[in-house]
């Protein structure tokens, strides 16, 4: 159905929910689950007079990386802003069910098969959270998937690609920081109120939404990286976060575990520990904290290659 | 009979030297007047029904000028009636709130096109004509003289000598037009200098001088973000590159503003490449400094650029490629409006551009019923030049296709401009692009105004590029052909629903209407794929990091 | 006011059959469409369903369905397509790319 080789080389910006799901697993691997021909579109938005689409702006299903069972959830943001409604949600959490059954299987088989063929949920996210024509099961589906996340917690990874055109914010900004590891590239997004809401709410002096450079660079990947709220910074294709996540599951899961950057005392004190400096050091921008950090021409970073970046840059100890 | 004592000859300069009497109070150093004076500075030389000009560019704009003008006193400074090519700041409407202004005569509206038409109707506001900018340059010699200009630059020396530089835009025909015709010139500068970079402006055609205290406002109007271009704009784009630019070997050019000019130029590098027809097409243009064309200039496609203003951000890209764009001494750029709209009107052989409506005669316009945008320069490129003499091969094989030579010269060997829209036959929410009658016609009546504003009369257009297809219109023998032939390109609206298949056929076997197919063209190639850059981040690399896109573009 | 279903008909000249079972492509953005083939036997008929949030366009709809139904004589064919105020270039280009697809998919 796809070219799986032509996808490898395509900007994971520009691509589709359906293109990503297919390209960050193996060659033909991937098998959709709640397909468009299931139909399972949203019951609420045709009386609001509001587009539908078979998938609710969702793409499930599941692949294989190397032996490893990958289940997938990807996000389409051309339909209403990947915004998640009750469907959306309840497939995603349907994916995850799945996964525990997945490694309930394996579990039984015994531990040295289940570290080779350990299953991990991966979400391609690229929404504003909640959809606002069906919000109450929009809300309970992040409570839903929150929920999923823990229950996975000490059993199997869940990894979070951010590098899409909406990219990740509202609640789902909270649902992709709960998760184990997270992988952007530098035109990903991450943050939990948008820009324009920042603006709509603070003011324009505050934070100016169309300023866009002022929005990479407060939410951008490469801000995330330095301040480690995403562990791997990769290029703007689907191959490139695919290498990524194949070399992550490569490692134990003991090892990807490590990389939560929320969800214990330590890491919670650390986060105090940012909010005290930032008192401390006033930054007026982005720029300020990278310059702390030891990042000298820190007005070149925006300029630089992925590549360049990586190979210079000074992130948060 | 007239007795020699009350002949005066000269009471326009005694007039002008009353008033800069009036102003020496406020005057300081030389021709420096302080940001806070400048109320007063205008009350002194301004009275009423006075023609005033307040730079009000495509771009550049004397916003600071525009502020201290709203803030007048009424009774003492009313009814002036403005003479500027660009109305674009709320400001510029204010004046007329006040009751400070009274009458305009103007080019392009735009930004303020919907609040314009509410004041018409309101009677607050008198509108003289709606101008081309050639038009509007020439009145400002004839019968639209203004008594004060207010001008913005870049910088001012001491004596008032001013740099305008990569937007220099209307300055020196607006500060030409009023000082020789013994007017008053003030100037918002953003910074006072011992010397400016190159004198744009010489310093005794200034009276005055201020020092803004924020840098004059400037649009970036020509800036495209490639990542928003569509699979259909593409389309366009390729059968414009096939049919029309290759068809005819065409060498000089202006691209209107848009997303499908901006598609054209990012196809150049890649299927104008691979169509081989690089150095036989797209070598000169009469064009401000898009940022979209730059793969073209980094690819060796463009000989010469010829801008009618700058583009924010652009300034070091220009700078550094002298062999194309026109830089001064001083090794920046200057933009002179009034000779680039000359050049292009001239010395171009196509002009191609979008429009919002056309109807079922070919004559386009982009104002509605309810929003007076005016014209700009697009109808001087737009048109055919009636007194160009020198001949180049693409114009003259249009001329020798054109339908009607014959009858109108009997036989005599003339060119004619192609003149070419781009339309989407339906745009955002389903509104044609295609109508029975232009909304212009209905807007004229609501405003009173003499003519419907037409960008582009029917007789000046020579094709229509729809996703249906190029209708080559010029080759019609007479208007009831013209007419099938639109029906041919107009897709899914009314006009293109009255469409006979059997006589489209005919004009297919004729070569007046031709399909992405006809013209070998494979409209599942029409992919983002093609374009030579996909975002900002890909000009900027084409630029090697000499274009710097403003922040509302820098999206990474 | 609620989203609209409208349906249409048509029965090609020279019957041609879908390439594929079935068959999907598109996304429903703002200005865009998907469409589901899914090949069932319709005595040569080939049957659409479109739903749309835009009013007042049947006769455009019917029109731009039926040239595609003209330059491809596709039957037998069920095609559904959940449109967001996709225009009517739009919706002939992502018909005709869904089919070029399906073509090429099948064969292999």
């Amino acid at each position: 159905m796809t070219d799986w080789q032509a996808l490898q080389q395509k900007s994971f910006y520009e691509a589709t929910a359906r293109e990503r799901a297919n390209g960050i697993v193996d060659a033909a691997s991937f098998t959709e689950l709640a397909g468009p021909r299931d139909r399972m579109s949203s019951p609420h938005l045709p009386a609001l007079g509001e587009a539908i689409e078979f998938d609710d702006g969702v793409v499930t299903g599941v692949g294989r990386v190397g032996k490893h069972p990958v289940f997938v959830i990807s996000q389409e943001g051309r339909f209403i802003g990947g915004a998640v409604g009750e469907v959306h949600g309840a497939k995603m959490v349907g994916i995850f069910q799945l996964a525990q059954q997945a490694y309930a299987q394996l579990a039984a088989k015994g531990a040295d098969s289940l570290a080779e063929r350990l299953p991990a949920v991966v979400i391609s996210f690229e929404t504003g959270g909640v959809r606002l024509h069906e919000a109450n099961a929009g809300l309970l589906a992040h409570a839903e998937v929150m929920d999923q996340i823990q229950n996975a917690r000490g059993k199997f990874p869940v990894i979070a690609l951010i590098g899409s055109k909406i990219g990740c914010f509202g609640g789902m900004g909270f649902v992709a920081a709960a998760t184990d590891l997270i992988i952007m590239s530098e035109l990903g997004r991450l943050g939990l109120t948008g820009p324009e809401v920042i603006e709509q709410e603070m003011g324009r002096e505050e934070f100016n939404a169309s300023d866009k450079a002022l929005v990479y660079r407060t939410t951008g990947g490469k801000h995330k990286y330095i301040m480690r709220d995403c562990n791997q910074l990769v290029e703007d294709s689907i191959g490139a976060f695919r290498t990524a996540l194949a070399s992550a599951l490569q490692q134990p899961y003991a090892e990807i575990a490590r990389c939560r950057r929320i969800g214990s005392e330590a890491l919670v004190d650390e986060q105090l520990a940012l909010a005290e400096l930032s008192c401390e050091i006033q930054p007026q921008d982005a720029r300020d904290v990278w310059a702390y950090f030891g990042n000298a021409d820190a007005a070149a970073i925006p300029e630089q290659t992925t590549a360049d970046f990586l190979r210079t840059v000074r992130r948060r100890p | 009979m007239i007795t020699e004592e009350s002949v005066s000859w000269d009471s326009l300069l005694q007039d002008t030297r009353a008033r800069l009497a009036a102003a020496a109070p406020y005057v300081q150093a030389g021709k420096q007047v302080a940001a806070a004076d400048a109320v007063k500075l205008l009350e002194a030389v301004l009275r009423p029904g006075d023609k005033v000009n307040l730079e009000g560019d495509n771009q550049k704009q004397a916003d600071f000028l525009a502020g201290c003008l709203c803030r007048v006193d009424p009774a003492q400074v009313h009814d002036l009636h403005m003479v500027q090519s660009v109305l674009s700041l709320d400001r510029h409407l204010d004046l007329f709130d006040k009751g400070i202004a009274k009458k305009l005569d103007f080019s392009f509206s735009g930004p303020q096109a919907g609040r314009l038409a509410e004041y018409v109707r309101a009677g607050k506001l008198e509108i003289g004509a709606i101008h081309t900018y050639l038009e509007l340059y020439g009145r400002y010699f004839i019968d639209l003289t203004p008594r004060v200009a207010l001008v913005a630059a870049y910088s001012a020396d001491r004596n008032g000598n001013l740099y305008t530089g990569a937007n220099t835009e209307d300055t020196p025909v607006i500060v030409e037009a009023t000082k020789f015709k013994q007017g008053i010139v003030i100037v918002q500068v953003n910074e006072i200098v011992d010397q400016v970079p190159r004198v744009d402006i010489p310093a005794d055609w200034v009276d005055f001088i201020i020092q803004s205290p924020q840098p004059f406002y400037i649009e970036p109007l020509f800036t495209r973000d490639p990542a928003l271009i569509t699979d259909a704009q593409i389309l366009r784009a390729m059968m414009v590159i096939k049919g029309i630019y290759a068809e005819y070997g065409l060498q000089r050019l202006n691209h209107g503003i848009g997303f499908d000019t901006a598609a054209i130029e990012l196809l150049l590098p890649t299927y104008g490449e691979e169509l081989g027809l690089k150095g036989k097409i797209c070598s000169y243009f009469a064009l401000n400094p898009h940022p979209t064309l730059i793969p073209a200039i980094e690819s060796g496609w463009v000989r010469s650029v010829c801008c009618f203003g700058g583009e924010v951000g652009m300034e070091e890209y220009v700078k550094a490629r002298p062999d194309v764009f026109f830089i001064g001494p001083d090794g920046t750029m200057r933009s002179n409006r009034c000779l680039a709209q000359t050049a292009g009107h001239y010395a171009l052989d196509i002009f191609i551009g979008g429009t919002l409506q056309i109807d079922r005669y070919g004559n386009s316009s982009t104002a509605t019923a309810t929003r007076i945008a005016g014209f700009g320069g697009a109808p001087n490129m737009g048109c055919d030049a009636r007194g160009r003499r020198h001949a180049t091969s693409g114009w003259l094989r249009c001329g020798e296709e054109y339908g009607l030579q014959q009858e109108m010269t009997g036989g005599l060997p003339r060119g004619k401009r192609l003149v070419v829209q781009l339309q989407e036959t339906f745009r955002e929410k389903m509104t044609p692009g295609f109508v029975e009658e232009l909304d212009a016609v209905q807007l004229a009546k609501n405003a009173g105004l003499a003519l419907p504003p037409v960008m582009i009369y029917s007789d000046d257009l020579t094709h229509i590029v729809t996703e249906e297809g190029i209708a080559y219109l010029h080759k019609c023998a007479d208007m009831q052909e013209r007419m099938a032939a639109i029906r041919a390109v107009a897709g899914y609206t009314d006009i293109g629903l009255q469409e006979d298949p059997q006589e489209t056929a005919a004009l297919r076997k004729r070569g007046i209407f031709k399909t992405a197919e006809d013209l070998g063209i494979d409209p599942a190639r029409a992919n983002r794929s093609l374009l030579a850059a996909k975002n900002m981040r890909e000009l900027v690399h084409w630029s090697k990091g000499l274009y710097t896109p403003p922040a509302r573009f820098h999206n990474w | 006011m609620a989203l609209q279903e409208l349906h249409y008909t048509f029965r090609a000249t020279e019957p041609q059959p879908f390439p594929l079972g079935w068959s999907h492509s598109g996304v429903v953005g703002s200005g865009d469409m998907e469409v589901m083939f899914e090949r069932c036997m319709l005595d040569g008929e080939i049957r659409f369903k479109v739903v749309t949030p835009v009013r007042g366009f049947e006769r455009v709809w019917e029109q731009v369905l039926g040239r595609f139904v003209n330059e491809t004589n596709l039957a037998d064919v069920s095609v559904e397509i959940n449109d967001n105020n996709a225009t009517p270039v739009v919706v002939l280009m992502r018909l005709r790319q869904a089919l070029k697809e399906a073509r090429k998919e099948a064969e292999g």
